[in-house]
């Protein structure tokens, strides 16, 4: 974590404050989501306590807390209590492995805007939100319902299904690339597009060198995929109320309830956050290099330390208004596409996703190999 | 005894604890999730070696796809009715008792071997992240291609098999 | 090492979470229970199985099919950080066709699999 202790403190403490800024951008979202909802529908939304409604997150916390501490009498106490807090280590895991800004250097430390700079990062991310699967089947299980066990077991096969064009997706990502660490995949995609192809050097000063103009197919793939990870519509069968009741959660309420949300929220931020360092240039502002905004700063701030500050501080607005923009997408398309049916979310999976995956790894391949010929 | 020891022994407590768990607990779900602990801890452990990429394999493959699978397969059995026939009886706690007499066996050879070799070995440079990934990429794909194309076609035979399986009679998708 | 960050906010996580389910025990309004409302959350009646319901052979199988496809994906991924390397080494051609043939027997697989209706779900 760090060489002195100094800098395991301050890496600790990034640590706990990426998880918090997780936790904390719940009840805004939650908030963010019933007001959108309001939008889009033509109608209110919560707008009675405080200004915009936006005292309704306290009240909703208050009431999460104050719920009673209920267990049915069939449940498995320790998987049912355990469920909901392996709920939250998935998402938190990957977030905090996305690079949120570029690295401060202060003195002669640098701390890279993260949790922690995996070396394979794309692999980690993949392997840490794998394990969510388990959250779901510990819930249904330990639960005693069979709506819940119907629901869990519907939800890990869509997971598990979804995993796949997510997983194969990918490759063209890396491929291009040519490394794992996120970090590189966003230096990247700094400044304008400029690209070698068949000898020549080609640049576009009108566009920006994002990943989603080299592989858009796999951009698609890639964030239909996640919806489908992150059980959101049109992919909720695990909690098709009509038929399940609500799924692996039926039985929980209060703060178990509310650990399950968060959890859900956490993948949506990953996803979002994946999204915008895949395909959208990351924390880099569109059209510049990290250099760019270094010199701008240097400007500003005069000294190496404050230019170097100021300039993650940019980053991170940029990477947040991304993120923030992925994640109104999420509650957008909520509203704005009906609900699978079983058959159909399975079949979208394996025989319309899962072909188009491969068909672009093949032509990525095909291209990559064909461009590198001078002629 | 540093950080990085530290971590090491941490994990191989925790790896070993739970890798024990799975032959003694008498639930078959907890056992499984158990082993699902163990595959976490192993691949931790790949990673303290600085083998993150296969570190990542083990998490994806194994914690991730095969444990899901055995957990999944138990939750479709009526585990509160026939829990009795996993845990009681004279056979599986010999069972139990000889894969544990195994086990410790297994872990006394692992720690007189191990510290014959801790004395000699550097552990061998870390490759940061992708670069080990690039090596096994390139290896794999000059000395070993046969192996690689083998191992396309043995998984497309069992990808064939399970399906004949599943429809075989008796099941509930069963050819008509 | 990231590996001590992860494993310290997995810790953390965890704590956190025991923190919260502590809370809402805590805090959780009035104890009032009898044997209705400590029945499982289904629709009121009397359950007529006994048993538990029987599921589909499809979920294993779905998840066996994944664990295999998985695998060969996991294979394309040391391939796809080493192609340019490859291509630049002059191998290039040689790489990009033993991983077609791969994807060729991959693509097999996946068409019988939707052929022979494994896939289907009704």
């Amino acid at each position: 974590m760090g060489s002195d202790a100094f800098e395991i403190t301050i890496n600790g403490i990034k640590l706990v404050l990426v998880f918090l800024l997780m936790v904390q951008a719940v009840p805004v979202l939650v908030w963010l989501e019933r007001r959108g909802s309001g939008f889009i529908q033509n109608r209110f939304g919560p707008n009675r306590v405080g200004p915009l409604g936006l005292m309704q997150l306290l009240a909703d916390a208050v009431k999460f807390l104050t719920k009673e501490e209920f267990s049915p009498k069939a449940a498995t106490k320790l998987l049912f209590y355990a469920a909901p807090v392996f709920a939250l280590i998935p998402g938190t895991l990957g977030f905090a492995a996305i690079p949120m800004s570029s690295p401060l250097h202060w003195g002669n430390y640098v701390f890279p805007i993260q949790g922690y700079n995996m070396g394979v990062g794309i692999v980690f991310i993949l392997g840490v939100s794998s394990l969510a699967a388990y959250t779901i089947l510990m819930a249904g299980w330990g639960s005693g319902n069979k709506y819940a066990l119907m629901g869990a077991l519907r939800a890990s096969a869509q997971t598990i299904s979804y995993e796949l064009a997510l997983g194969l997706s990918l490759v063209g990502i890396i491929m291009m690339y040519g490394t794992f660490n996120l970090s590189e995949m966003i230096s990247a995609q700094e400044g304008t597009m400029v690209f070698h192809a068949f000898g020549n050097t080609v640049s576009t000063g009108w566009l920006p060198n994002w990943g989603i103009f080299y592989q858009p197919l796999a951009a698609v793939l890639f964030f239909s995929a996640t919806f489908a990870e992150s059980n959101r519509i049109p992919f909720d069968l695990a909690e098709g109320e009509a038929e399940l009741v609500a799924g692996f959660h039926t039985e929980y309420g209060g703060f178990k309830m509310l650990l399950f949300f968060i959890g859900e929220y956490g993948h949506m931020m990953v996803a979002s956050g994946l999204m915008a360092t895949f395909f959208f240039g990351g924390y880099n502002i569109p059209w510049t290099t990290t250099e760019q905004v270094y010199q701008w700063a240097m400007g500003i701030a005069g000294t190496a330390d404050g230019a170097s500050a100021l300039t993650s501080l940019v980053h991170f607005l940029s990477y947040m208004i991304k993120l923030g923009a992925f994640l109104w997408i999420f509650i957008w398309i909520r509203w704005t596409l009906p609900r699978f049916r079983y058959d159909q979310l399975m079949d979208l999976g394996w025989k319309t996703m899962l072909p188009w995956a491969l068909a672009n790894t093949v032509i990525s391949a095909v291209v990559i190999f064909a461009v590198s010929y001078s002629w | 005894m540093t950080a990085d020891s530290f971590i090491f022994w941490m994990l191989a407590a925790v790896t070993l604890c739970s890798g024990l768990a799975v032959v003694l607990v008498a639930n078959p779900i907890y056992s499984a999730l158990c082993l699902a602990m163990t595959m976490v801890g192993v691949s931790a452990l790949f990673a303290t070696l600085g083998a993150y990429f296969i570190a990542g394999v083990q998490m994806i493959v194994y914690a991730g796809a095969v444990l899901v699978l055995f957990v999944m397969v138990l939750m479709l059995f009526d585990l509160k009715t026939e829990l009795g026939t996993f845990s009681r009886g004279k056979i599986s706690g010999l069972l139990k008792i000889a894969t544990v007499g195994v086990l410790a066996g297994f872990l006394a050879g692992v720690f007189s071997m191990s510290s014959e070799l801790a004395g000699k070995s550097e552990s061998a440079g870390a490759l940061a992240g992708t670069e080990a990934s690039k090596t096994l990429g390139g290896l794999l794909f000059t000395k070993y291609i046969l192996g690689f194309e083998a191992l396309g076609v043995l998984l497309l035979v069992i990808a064939i098999g399970v399906v004949g399986l599943a429809r075989s009679k008796g099941g509930t998708h069963a050819k008509h | 090492m990231p590996l001590g960050g992860v494993i310290f906010i997995s810790v953390f996580v965890a704590v956190f979470g025991c923190l919260c389910l502590y809370l809402g025990r805590l805090f959780g309004g009035k104890k009032y229970q009898d044997s209705v409302k400590l029945e499982a959350y289904e629709c009121g009646i009397p359950s007529q199985e006994k048993k538990g319901t029987r599921i589909s052979v499809k979920f294993y199988l779905t998840a066996i099919l994944f664990i295999l496809f998985d695998i060969e994906i996991i294979f394309m991924y040391p391939w796809a950080t080493s192609f340019k390397e490859m291509i630049a080494a002059g191998i290039g051609a040689y790489a990009l066709i033993s991983m077609m043939i791969f994807i060729a027997i991959f693509i097999f697989g996946l068409f019988w699999e939707i052929k022979s209706k494994a896939l289907e779900w009704d």
